[in-house]
């Protein structure tokens, strides 16, 4: 029994299964920071593997939720270890004004906290001023804003309107993503980056606080 | 010819003038809302405000049908959803979504009420259909909007509910697929019974976006072959996204015209599908016809007539801060080419 039965069981989404390991290697004194490392490798292949079409949303929101209820248990031992490790950035997550798509803010934020950052997430239809307000609240790094509409991106470029006007533009890094968004998009609106999948949105988000 | 000889000489494989123009889905714009003093949210409820912006696609645009409605909420809302008004920037109105929480749960089972079609705002709908009859029945064509099984049963269940359970409990969404079909299908004949020339079918969480393509194959063809066969009119599939995965089967759905986005590949409709399908797209709506000028629209509308599309149209819901003249731009294309 190890822990790459224990991936295997977040990988086929068996939840029951992923709680019971990772409870027994707990207990058996197993490293919850290598846990976690492991994990995130696992959750990063599913990530990729779904941005390629290889498998599909379902089992990335399933294995996802088996990871979330496994990470659950884990974090308890890390704080009791006393070394939380860093947080690599801190996201206000949230879907534009007038738009109520949230499964692919969802899948980032599941990726976002897989690897390491610290994520609030505000929720769908979220107003524009919002996003700045908990962005204020958090001390975020960055503030990343989904849409899936036309109809609703230009909210997208009602935050980096309205940072501007309060003084704040260069306060947080904005980052947009959603289906019909893109580069060109980010491009003219002015966003710091634009994340084509939740999968690169780690890296890409790391790299951007690098800079 | 007029707009309709022109449609339906097409769709019955026989020669047109030249190559058709029209959407699958809304066309609707700000611009054409202000010229034709017809608006949102009144345009998504109101049958005669609904008619006289949906007319502006063939007086303003120039496009050979017009469609309504403008949304995919109305099956959805008869069934017991929430509908959330459209919100966008401004004050200005959007379209209007379906919002949480849903009316079932996966154990329940969803009633199909005796009184559907007189509920939520499906009588305006067919008002506005039977007033676009009457300005334009002769002339042109008129495209009756339905939303396909997998998305209604979406909203029944709440779309991550339903795309769980087609991996872990994939028997129990088979009662919501019936209900939605039913709806479609009912709500189709409607349509049809009010002067709907063309049913357009959208079904968006049927994407390989969203479910499997196994479940595609497994279970919304039946629903959607099933509920196709019902229609007596020419139908269109209309499914966003990359459907490489699915359109073989898509093809099998009994629908007459595909209506796809550039991010998928028409001459792999083609091969998949045989030269029976009508194969329907063109551009960008998202990126092309929102974001870029008149003459990259005409590019790309011209590489995909390269590919094999026979009726342009834009590849799915246009924007309603598109530029007129972008939409313009489409039917000059359309009208260069008279063989295809």
């Amino acid at each position: 029994m190890s822990l790459e039965e224990l991936c295997q069981a977040v990988e086929s989404y068996d939840t029951s299964m992923a709680e019971a390991l990772t409870r027994k290697l707990l207990d058996e004194g197993f490293n919850p920071h290598e846990m976690i490392s492991a994990l995130t490798e696992t959750m990063n292949k599913l990530g990729d593997m779904f941005s390629r079409l290889e498998i599909f949303l379902p089992q990335l929101v399933l294995s996802g939720e088996a990871l979330t209820t496994v990470v659950d248990i884990i974090r308890p031992k890390i704080m009791e270890s006393g070394e939380p490790g860093p947080s690599r950035g801190k996201v206000v997550l949230g879907v534009a004004k007038g738009d109520l798509h949230e499964i692919g803010k969802n899948i980032v934020k599941l990726m976002l906290e897989t690897n390491g950052f610290e994520v609030k997430d505000v929720g769908y239809d979220v107003d524009s001023i919002t996003f700045i307000k908990e962005a204020e609240a958090m001390e975020a790094d960055i503030i990343g804003v989904s849409s899936l509409m036309t109809t609703t991106m230009p909210g997208q470029k009602e935050i980096i309107e309205l940072l501007k006007d309060k003084g704040l533009r260069d306060r947080y890094k904005v980052v947009i993503g959603g289906a019909p968004t893109g580069q060109e998009w980010a491009d003219i609106i002015g966003a710091d980056l634009y994340c084509k999948d939740a999968t690169s949105a780690p890296r890409l988000m790391a790299e951007l606080l690098q800079q | 010819m007029n707009a309709k000889e022109r449609v339906m000489r097409l769709v019955n494989h026989q020669k047109p003038d030249r190559m058709p123009c029209f959407a699958a889905n809304t066309a609707a714009t700000y611009d054409q809302m202000e010229q034709v003093q017809a608006f949102w949210p009144e345009g998504h409820e109101n049958g005669e405000i609904m008619a006289k912006l949906a007319i502006a696609a063939h007086t303003i645009l120039g496009f050979d049908a017009v469609r309504v409605p403008f949304c995919q909420t109305f099956e959805a809302y008869a069934l017991g959803c929430k509908i959330k008004p459209g919100r966008g920037v401004d004050g200005v109105e959007g379209v209007p979504g379906i919002d949480h929480p849903p009316p079932y749960k996966l154990d329940d089972t969803p009633v199909f009420p005796d009184d559907f079609l007189s509920r939520g705002r499906i009588p305006e709908l067919l008002k506005a259909v039977r007033i676009l009859k009457k300005e334009l029945g002769d002339e042109v064509p008129i495209v009756g909007g339905i939303v396909g099984p997998f998305t209604v049963a979406a909203a029944l269940l709440d779309t991550v509910t339903l795309l769980k359970a087609t991996y872990k409990e994939p028997g129990k969404i088979r009662r919501f697929l019936k209900v939605a079909e039913k709806a479609g299908t009912i709500l189709a004949k409607a349509l049809i019974d009010a002067g709907a020339d063309i049913i357009s079918c959208e079904d968006m969480t049927a994407s390989p976006e969203l479910i499997a393509p196994a479940t595609y194959r497994d279970f919304e063809l039946e629903y959607q072959r099933k509920q196709f066969e019902a229609i007596s009119v020419p139908k269109i599939l209309h499914i966003c996204g990359n459907v490489d995965l699915i359109v073989e089967w898509m093809g099998q759905t009994g629908a007459e015209i595909l209506s796809i986005e550039p991010k998928a590949s028409v001459r792999l409709a083609r091969q998949k599908c045989g030269p029976g399908v009508i194969l329907m797209g063109g551009v960008d709506t998202a990126t092309t016809l929102f974001l870029k000028d008149a003459e990259t629209v005409k590019r790309k509308c011209e590489e995909s007539i390269a590919d094999g599309v026979q009726i342009l149209a834009p590849g799915c819901a246009v924007a309603p801060g598109t530029a007129t003249e972008n939409l313009l731009a489409m039917l000059e294309v359309a009208k260069a080419h008279q063989t295809f």
